[in-house]
């Protein structure tokens, strides 16, 4: 007998997970119940809902214990890699290493929200002259700082200061690049590498298509071929390993699982007549095929756990939400968790996404060389090509996935969510005829959330009353 | 002769003009009453940068011209590239200039960047430059600029910034006829020696260079986006003879100290040099709000540079000059 689907909030959980106990829960080494991580400081999680399911409950202790892996990982004298900036391209060739990790430093964007901004990373940053008028990703210089103030021997407060540091820049924000910048004029050593703004091809140029149906010249294929050609360089040095292409096709096969499971629990949730995983667990499963939360072969299970689950209430027409909710496609990353609470609860459900990854969640060739196919992938960032590019694929999702209209979630300070906003905007109203909005999230809500809540009640209505037109 | 719009340096006028085609550098402006057209009538409250959208803004009024070339310097003037094109008012070429430098595919990278805007500009002209014809032109701009560069200090501000435009349209030759060349400074005089940091100079900001110099100070280094900092290296001849193209590249591509190059330390290295030798004793950097290349630079320009700074980080319109102008004030007493 299965429990009926439903979000709780973390004080039910604790309860939950103590009659899961009862009940024999079998917990990986991570596991616990999800109120440490509130003690931990984790404040935010008291103002979620979460997805009642054992995978969920997976799913959060995996996220909460990511700090702990990384420090863990430099315990047993494992390379840490930290990416920047590239989101799903760099980790790829990290994790075909023998002894490394990687993570995203930029991940560090959602500290001010899970810690409810008591995590004193944004006053570090403040301090060093990154104020409140960047991006949320500023967490990250106050991280990095902070690491490389302790004192010896002592535990860094978030990450662990990795042993090398990459960023892409080009055609990338302004803001991570000023920031990265910055921690370079500190003495941080950084990996720079270049990501080209992706162009049509001119006419009779050779041209390949990239991974989820963009094109690029070849040239452009080439170049960033060739600079990854020095991140691999540059990895065989610290790790002391060959990284060759056999190396690297097996961690593409890796990663390629993550994706194909990843990708099977997105057509499962967003396809399904009525929700069966909530938005805010979907936003968390997407966001581990970047960089697989530090342990790839578990973000594996912990996915094909939250697909099994997802799967099984299918089958039993189970769901957390009305089946009525309005099919809202949402683009960008939210900065405050509870934005994707705020949906549901104002009568929406996610059906597709764009979290400015979506490279990072299609399959990377393998039927090419290795460095190849991850230049392909790289190349096939949404956000280093046009907005026009960008739109239609989510043009395109969004028929796949139904999606009856559109939210888009604008990065508080990030340089290019002021235009390309409003750029998709526009282009989606006129493709998708669908509603579409724009809002800004900042890493707290709270004093939004009227307004907010709001505006996407009204974005739910619309897409009702729309309904009753076409019936 | 068609003409190609451009606004960013790292966009040589001698290749657009060796194509047969007129450089036209557009002088960024807030429209009289602050009003914007189109797409361009962006809040700047929502995070566009109002350069950005004075590009826009420009070509939303009809700007003559064949074709706008816009680099991708900075993430702002990409997405300006993007909103251009989705209006399809002009032809936009946008040229991507690498971030890195460090290594040679990053200026091959460059270099076939300005081929492939050059079968862009052949496009428009039917006109192929030979190698001649392009080191004639690129002679030309060179010999202009070096001019300026001898007459720097018999300019005030504004008549400077006009020149440097002046430079990067096509009658380079005009440069030190612009604005008030005949208006000898003193170089003996009181006046406190500044250097201008920051991205590009919007037309309505002549009245602050005014106001600069107005309140004793003068500046002597202008390393705005459009200023002396970024005019291209002197060619050298041998160079020139050997690969013009490569030459093109080496004075632009190799030379230019600017804010968005990963790692930037070539623009430290260029205050370092210029900074005492014009002795410089102020720094101010006009940026644009929502410019976060050269916002997050501010504490390390602070401390390489060892000189007091006045950040002035304005929006379009007069409300933002009318705040400075008491700061400015402030800043020049302080000096004096």
């Amino acid at each position: 007998m299965r429990d009926p689907a439903q979000r709780i909030t973390i004080g039910q959980w604790d309860r939950r997970y103590k009659s899961l106990k009862a009940a024999g829960l079998c917990e990986s080494a991570y596991g616990g119940s999800l109120g440490r991580h509130l003690d931990q400081g984790n404040r935010r999680l008291a103002k979620l809902h979460m997805d009642n399911s054992p995978a969920a409950l997976r799913l959060w202790n995996f996220l909460c214990s990511e700090e702990d892996r990384l420090h863990q990982a430099r315990a047993e004298g494992k390379h840490l890699i930290g990416a920047m900036k590239d989101l799903g391209t760099i980790p790829v060739m990290a994790f075909s290493l023998d002894d490394a990790v990687a993570f995203y430093a930029d991940g560090a964007w959602w500290l001010p929200c899970l810690m409810e901004n008591g995590t004193g990373m944004l006053e570090l940053a403040d301090r060093y002259g990154i104020d409140e008028s960047f991006c949320p990703v500023r967490a990250m210089l106050g991280a990095f700082v902070a690491a490389r103030d302790m004192p010896p021997g002592a535990r860094a407060t978030h990450f662990p200061l990795p042993d090398l540091v990459t960023c892409s820049v080009g055609a990338t924000c302004d803001d991570l690049s000023a920031i990265a910048q910055r921690l370079a004029g500190l003495g941080f050593d950084i990996f720079w590498w270049e990501m080209p703004h992706r162009r049509l091809p001119e006419p009779d140029e050779p041209a390949v298509a990239l991974p989820g149906g963009f094109r690029a010249p070849q040239c452009q294929v080439d170049f960033v071929r060739g600079e990854l050609e020095r991140v691999r360089q540059a990895f065989e040095r610290l790790a002391g390993q060959t990284l060759d292409d056999a190396r690297l096709r097996s961690g593409i096969g890796r990663a390629n699982k993550v994706r194909k499971v990843l990708d099977e629990l997105r057509e499962t949730c967003y396809t399904a007549a009525r929700c069966p995983m909530p938005a805010l667990e979907m936003l968390v499963a997407e966001m581990l095929a970047i960089h697989f939360c530090s342990d790839q072969a578990e973000a594996t299970s912990v996915l094909q756990g939250l697909l099994d689950e997802a799967r099984a209430r299918v089958r039993s027409g189970d769901g957390v939400l009305d089946p009525a909710a309005a099919r809202v496609f949402w683009v960008n990353p939210v900065a405050d968790l509870r934005v994707m609470n705020l949906l549901e609860d104002a009568g929406g459900r996610v059906c597709g996404t764009e979290y400015l990854f979506c490279h990072a969640l299609d399959q990377i060739p393998d039927d090419l060389p290795p460095m190849e196919s991850l230049a392909r992938m790289a190349l096939a960032d949404p956000m280093v090509g046009s907005p026009v590019d960008r739109g239609t694929r989510i043009a395109a999702d969004l028929r796949r996935f139904g999606a009856e209209a559109v939210v888009i979630s604008r990065i508080p300070g990030a340089s290019h969510c002021g235009w390309e906003g409003r750029l998709l905007k526009r282009l989606l109203e006129r493709t998708c005829n669908v509603p579409v909005i724009e809002i800004e999230v900042p890493p707290i809500t709270d004093a939004l959330e009227p307004t907010l809540r709001t505006r996407l009640e009204a974005l739910v209505e619309t897409v009702k009353e729309n309904r009753r037109h076409l019936r | 002769m068609g003409t190609i719009a451009y606004c960013q340096p790292l966009v040589p006028p001698e290749w657009i003009a060796a194509h047969g085609v007129r450089p036209h550098w557009l002088r960024l402006d807030v429209p009289a009453g602050g009003e914007r057209t189109g797409v361009s009538r962006f809040p700047t409250d929502r995070g566009a940068c109002p350069a950005a959208a004075a590009i826009i803004d420009a070509v939303e009024r009809g700007l003559s011209a064949a074709a706008i070339v816009l680099t991708t310097t900075c993430d702002q003037a990409r997405f300006a590239a993007a909103a251009l094109s989705q209006r399809a008012t002009l032809p936009v070429f946008l040229m991507h200039v690498p971030r890195t430098w460090e290594t040679e595919a990053a200026r091959s990278y460059y270099r076939d960047e300005l081929r492939r805007f050059g079968r862009f500009l052949a496009r428009i002209s039917h006109v192929e430059p030979d190698e001649e014809s392009l080191c004639r032109t690129m002679l030309r701009y060179d010999a202009a600029r070096q001019e300026l560069r001898c007459r720097r200090g018999a300019f005030s501000a504004t008549a400077f910034a006009d020149a440097v435009a002046s430079l990067r349209g096509d009658c380079p030759e005009a440069a030190c006829a612009a604005g008030d060349a005949s208006d000898e400074r003193d170089a003996t005089s009181q006046c406190v020696n500044l250097a201008l940091l920051g991205g590009p100079l919007l037309f309505s900001d002549r009245p602050l260079l005014q106001l600069i110099e107005k309140a004793g100070g003068r500046i002597v280094l202008d390393g705005s986006e459009g200023g002396e900092r970024t005019l291209p290296a002197a060619i050298d001849a041998q160079r020139l003879r050997d690969d013009p193209l490569g030459e093109l590249v080496r004075v632009y591509f190799d030379s230019i100290p600017d804010i968005f190059r990963r790692p930037n330390d070539a623009l430290y290295e260029w205050l370092r040099r210029e900074l005492p030798v014009r002795k410089v004793r102020g720094l101010i950097v006009r940026r644009h709000v929502w410019c976060d290349l050269w916002h997050a630079e501010l504490p390390r320009l602070r401390q390489e540079t060892s000189l007091p700074l006045l950040h002035l980080d304005m929006a379009d319109g007069d409300r933002g000059l009318a705040v400075a102008v008491g700061r400015l004030e402030a800043f020049m007493e302080m000096l004096r």
